[in-house]
């Protein structure tokens, strides 16, 4: 009996121990405090975007740096996307925003924003040959906007009046390529951003004037980071007065620096794009092979701990178990993500890095899962058999052990293989809180070079043969362990 | 002669249904008590209350001079002393025949495990199954089966054992060697409840008859009185349905 607690409580000790230095360590990697976390969106060229050594440049991110050496402060920029990086700073996970956020009333209330730093406004585009003229051709069709922006707010506003329904995304690629397809009929977009697309290559047309008229602005969480508003106010006036301004704005809207990237966006073979974009997938493919084995291992323990809870005979255990089955097979991964990362740090104050709330989701999500079929292959073994085991005087935990798990666990594999192969597939998900795993790699690979349909391809080619692989090994062990 | 098992006034109910309605018993050491009684008279509830694989409502029962309502009594040691044979014999399918007997004796500490062995092929030895000791339980016959679950039992070294109707899975073929096993034991002195169906292994092995009916002891005494001369109503009506069959 002791022997068998002391097992499970070096198990859950283990456990807590293993998060506990993934949370300091990474703090330690961020802990320097000169250092602030700054995010950005993973496409909006030519403010940020990814460049051919899937290196973070653009206006936003070149001024952003500049100031900084000015003024002293360090900085690291985080693509996490617009919409994420505007949570993650309302729940304290970065200490600034700059990705071309157009400054708003509504915004304002929210987030204290710098000087201006670049001329913007609302236009509409459409496909190259479209019969759009106005606003009236919209009744009735799809109009493409991408989450959060002062360009979806303005389309939101007139939609009523002229009767076009809105179709919304996260990257700004994916809106243009909705409208080039014609599943959307036209997009809204800052001005700035949309003449960049279409000097370089994007099949779009511009047909409105400037609808609005704002400027784009650095921000800050409201009342937060007030030290960090101020240097960047002053490293922009520098930047303005010794000319260093002028010359981030033309080495992206100058023509030598269009005619490149527009050179990137013309046909690239299958071959060529992989050469290129090698380092940067196989990167991605590391970071999600890292997510998911530790998120295998803590979700196993977690699962298989859960689950025996609900099966010892102690009706709080049970319940508890239940319960937290329930909640969080129950909440989408999705949700768990955004909750873990942008929610829960507002409550506890503190930090989550992005991995950590990464591997937190998962180890609770696939947990829950394993938990249940643990549970259920444990409840699958004759109940005849622990009977004759405790009549023996064996105690329950040897009886657990010796006999029960042994026979459960036969049942089970089946369902850990298959969980280990859809823990693998969840990690794509963890791009949505910007963790640089293989899809979000793709995705920003995309946004650069708009080779949607190939660089998917790539990707799509890795993950299966990563869970070929994957199910090779699960089997192989299933064999062995038959044998 | 000490009593082995003292039950007095033992209720067992499962929500609003009463299954034990109060019984005194006392099983004195070496006796063989056979309780017949008809399906769901209470009979395996009431083996199940001896060994506390059921926790009885109210009542109190001695085993070898424990109390076992005293919170200080450690239940896994009563349970070594208390060898219990099932219906469907329960042997552990996820170990071979040997490792079945030899699991609880090595697992507890009573032995280490090459006397663990021994002990084991000694008694696979006794009720015939020498050659199995490799075997997987699920490649044995249900008699094979139910005569290492008796091993099994044996291997703890128990004062006392409990059948609960160790036959009556059984093809009619097999009975014969399973209660032959049982019979050896009740020679041997083994201290035994058998429930159990086989009214000729309870005229000649039996001590004691019982016989219950609706969670009650209707009546009891020695086999030949029970059998012969049964005085309740219910018992008289219960052996003509067994024995007219
Ligand atoms: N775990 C249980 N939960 C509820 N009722 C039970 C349980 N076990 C037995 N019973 C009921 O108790 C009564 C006696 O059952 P049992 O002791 O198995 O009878 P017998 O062994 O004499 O056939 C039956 O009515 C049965 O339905
Ligand atoms: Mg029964």
């Amino acid at each position: 009996m002791k022997k068998g607690r002391i097992g499970w409580i070096s198990i859950v000790a283990t456990f807590f121990i293993l998060v506990g230095l993934a949370l300091v360590n990474t703090d330690k990697i961020h802990a320097d405090d000169n250092t602030y976390q700054i995010g950005t969106d993973v496409t909006y060229p030519p403010f940020e975007f990814a460049n051919d050594k899937n290196k973070y440049v653009g206006i936003d991110i070149d001024i952003m740096k500049a100031a900084a050496k000015e003024e002293g402060f360090k900085v690291n920029v985080k693509p996490v996307g617009f919409n994420a990086a505007v949570q993650a700073l309302d729940a304290g996970q970065l200490d600034g925003v700059i990705a071309g956020t157009t400054i708003t009333p509504e915004r304002k209330q929210k987030m204290d924003f710098s000087t201006p730093y670049f001329k913007t406004g609302v236009v509409m585009a459409t496909g190259k040959n479209s019969k759009v003229k106005d606003f009236k051709d919209l009744k009735g069709k799809k109009v493409a906007i991408k989450t959060g922006t002062a360009a979806a707010t303005y389309a939101e506003k007139i939609q009523k009046k002229y009767g076009f329904k809105t179709v919304t995304f996260d990257d700004s690629d994916n809106m243009y390529s909705d409208v080039v397809t014609g599943n959307s009929v036209a997009c809204f977009e800052d001005q700035p951003v949309m003449q960049y697309a279409i000097r370089t290559g994007i099949k779009l047309k511009i047909i409105t004037q400037p609808l609005t008229s704002g400027s784009y602005g650095f921000s800050v969480k409201k009342s937060h980071n007030q030290k960090l508003l101020k240097q960047f106010n002053a490293g922009l006036k520098k930047l303005h007065e010794d000319g260093q301004y002028g010359k981030i704005v033309s080495r992206y809207l100058g023509e030598k620096a269009v005619a490149a990237q527009e050179k990137e966006h013309s046909q690239n073979s299958f071959w060529d794009l992989w050469k290129q974009n090698k380092d940067a997938l196989l990167g991605g493919l590391q970071q999600t092979l890292v997510l998911t084995i530790l998120s295998i291992i803590f979700a196993t323990a977690f699962g298989v701990l859960l689950g025996l809870m609900g099966v010892v005979p102690s009706k709080f255990a049970n319940g508890l178990s239940t319960v937290i089955i329930y909640i969080f097979r129950g909440l989408p991964l999705l949700v768990l993500a955004l909750f873990i990362y942008t929610g829960v740090p507002n409550l506890i104050g503190q930090k989550i890095p992005a991995f950590v709330a990464g591997i937190i989701t998962l180890t609770l999500n696939e947990g829950a899962y394993t938990a249940a079929f643990v549970k259920g292959g444990i409840e699958a073994v004759d109940d005849g058999q622990m009977e004759a085991a405790r009549s023996l005087g064996l105690p329950y935990g040897k009886a657990m052990r010796r006999v029960i798990l042994p026979q459960g666990l036969k049942i089970m594999i089946p369902s850990f293989i298959n969980q280990f192969i859809i823990t693998l597939k969840d990690t794509s998900i963890l791009s949505i809180i910007g963790i640089l795993e293989l899809t979000q790699t793709g995705k920003i690979i995309i946004a650069r070079n708009l080779e949607g349909f190939k660089i998917w391809t790539m990707v799509a080619l890795i993950y299966l043969v990563i869970i070929t692989l994957l199910t090779w090994l699960s089997k192989w062990v299933e064999r062995r362990m038959n044998a | 002669m000490s009593a082995k098992i003292e039950v007095k006034q033992l209720r067992k109910s499962y929500g609003s249904n009463e299954v034990l309605k109060g019984l005194d018993l006392t099983v004195q050491d070496n006796e063989v008590v056979v309780m017949i009684g008809p399906s769901g008279s209470g009979k395996s509830t009431f083996l199940r209350t001896l060994n506390k694989l059921e926790e009885p409502t109210s009542g109190q029962i001695v085993v070898d001079g424990h109390d076992l309502n005293d919170p200080k009594v450690n239940m896994n040691k009563v349970r070594e002393k208390i060898g219990m044979v099932f219906q469907h014999f329960n042997l552990f399918n996820n170990l071979t025949v040997g490792e079945n007997v030899m699991l609880s004796p090595v697992q507890l500490g009573k032995v280490n495990k090459q006397e663990a062995e021994f002990l084991a092929r000694g008694l696979l030895k006794e009720v015939g199954l020498e050659d199995k000791f490799d075997a997987k339980p699920q490649s044995l016959s249900g008699g094979q089966k139910q005569r290492v679950a008796i091993a099994r039992t044996l291997a703890m070294k128990p004062d006392m054992i409990l059948f609960d109707e160790p036959t009556s899975a059984l093809d009619p073929e097999m009975v014969g060697d399973v209660l032959e096993v049982m019979r050896n034991l009740a020679k041997e002195g083994m201290t035994m409840i058998v429930v159990t169906h086989e009214m000729g292994f309870a005229k000649e092995v039996a001590d004691r008859v019982i016989f219950m009916a609706d969670g009650h002891i209707m009546e009891e005494g020695k086999p030949e009185e029970i059998f012969n001369n049964p005085q309740n109503p219910r018992t008289k009506e219960f052996l003509n349905k067994v024995l007219n069959v």
